[in-house]
């Protein structure tokens, strides 16, 4: 059986008196069972050229809603090293609170999604490269 | 030295074996290579209620500026589940053992970030979790 892991590892000797060396493991199952995950989109770079949700071409469709079963683990990573230069990731709709999380340059984030929402991105500089990956169980 | 985080992604599932590792990047904070400066710590809460609880609570002043999140559920029941919203969307699903770590965009004052024990029951059992957020807005206080 294949096996998917996520580490995260937090340091810091000088934020805080006592320093920080957090490490954390988690092995990437099929929901609530202790089966690893079976499918990945695989690791994948585009360029974001959309300066705007909702725009009909150059955003960048991450995940699309209910493609996996759930939990899809997603990473996504903004590559540009210009800081300010963000890129924005929202549900695919246009109206209410759309927005999930922005990264700004050379910021990442990994999350284990819902999974029943299209996510795209959108930067604020027109091209932004940005790689992405989806784990889950596929449906 | 800034504080840093790394995430390791190894995975067999394809034929081609996935090896994913940012290295340790800084926290900076928004639009610039300042290193973040204010931390919450690393809190521990024992959820035992399906109703969402605030972990951390938006302020109009952190809109804009920069925010790492880091929530696991240390539950050693893989069954057992911690749902995270924000702004009443559900963006997040931890069952034991999983963690997410994301920038968290205070976009309005409703953009709190809650947590429910969703299918904790008398019998289940509480469930563990830490978290710990890294912000650069001097108004934030923890609701937690």
């Amino acid at each position: 059986m294949a096996t998917t892991t996520a580490q995260l590892i937090l340091t810091s000797t000088d934020l805080l008196s006592d320093s920080l060396s957090l490490s954390a493991i988690a092995t990437l199952t099929q929901t609530g069972t202790n089966t690893g995950i079976t499918e990945t989109t695989g690791l994948t770079r585009k360029k974001v050229t959309s300066t705007a949700k909702g725009t009909t071409s150059g955003q960048i469709t991450l995940y699309t809603a209910d493609d996996f079963a759930a939990i899809p683990y997603l990473y996504v990573k903004n590559l540009d090293t210009t800081p300010g230069n963000k890129i924005f990731i929202y549900d695919g709709t246009t109206s209410g609170s759309p927005l999930q999380f922005q990264l700004d340059a050379n910021d990442w984030a990994f999350i284990p999604m819902h999974g029943d929402k299209t996510y795209k991105a959108y930067a604020t500089t027109n091209p932004t490269s940005i790689e992405f990956m989806v784990l889950g169980k596929d449906q | 030295m800034a504080t840093e985080a790394q995430l390791i992604l190894t995975s067999d599932v394809s034929g081609d074996p996935t090896n994913v590792d940012t290295g340790l990047i800084p926290l900076y904070k928004a639009g610039n290579e300042n290193e973040l400066d204010q931390t919450t710590g690393l809190g521990r809460v024992h959820l035992r209620s399906t109703t969402n609880k605030v972990l951390f609570a938006a302020n109009a002043e952190g809109n804009d500026l920069a925010a790492k999140v880091y929530i696991i559920n240390k539950s050693d029941d893989a069954s057992l589940y911690v749902t995270v919203t924000i702004n009443a969307q559900t963006i997040g699903k931890l069952y034991g053992g999983d963690f997410m770590f994301i920038p968290w965009s205070q976009t309005d004052t409703s953009a709190n970030i809650e947590v429910a024990a969703t299918n904790w029951t008398s019998s289940t059992g509480d469930i563990p979790v830490e978290y710990a957020l890294f912000h650069e807005d001097t108004d934030y206080l923890t609701n937690a």
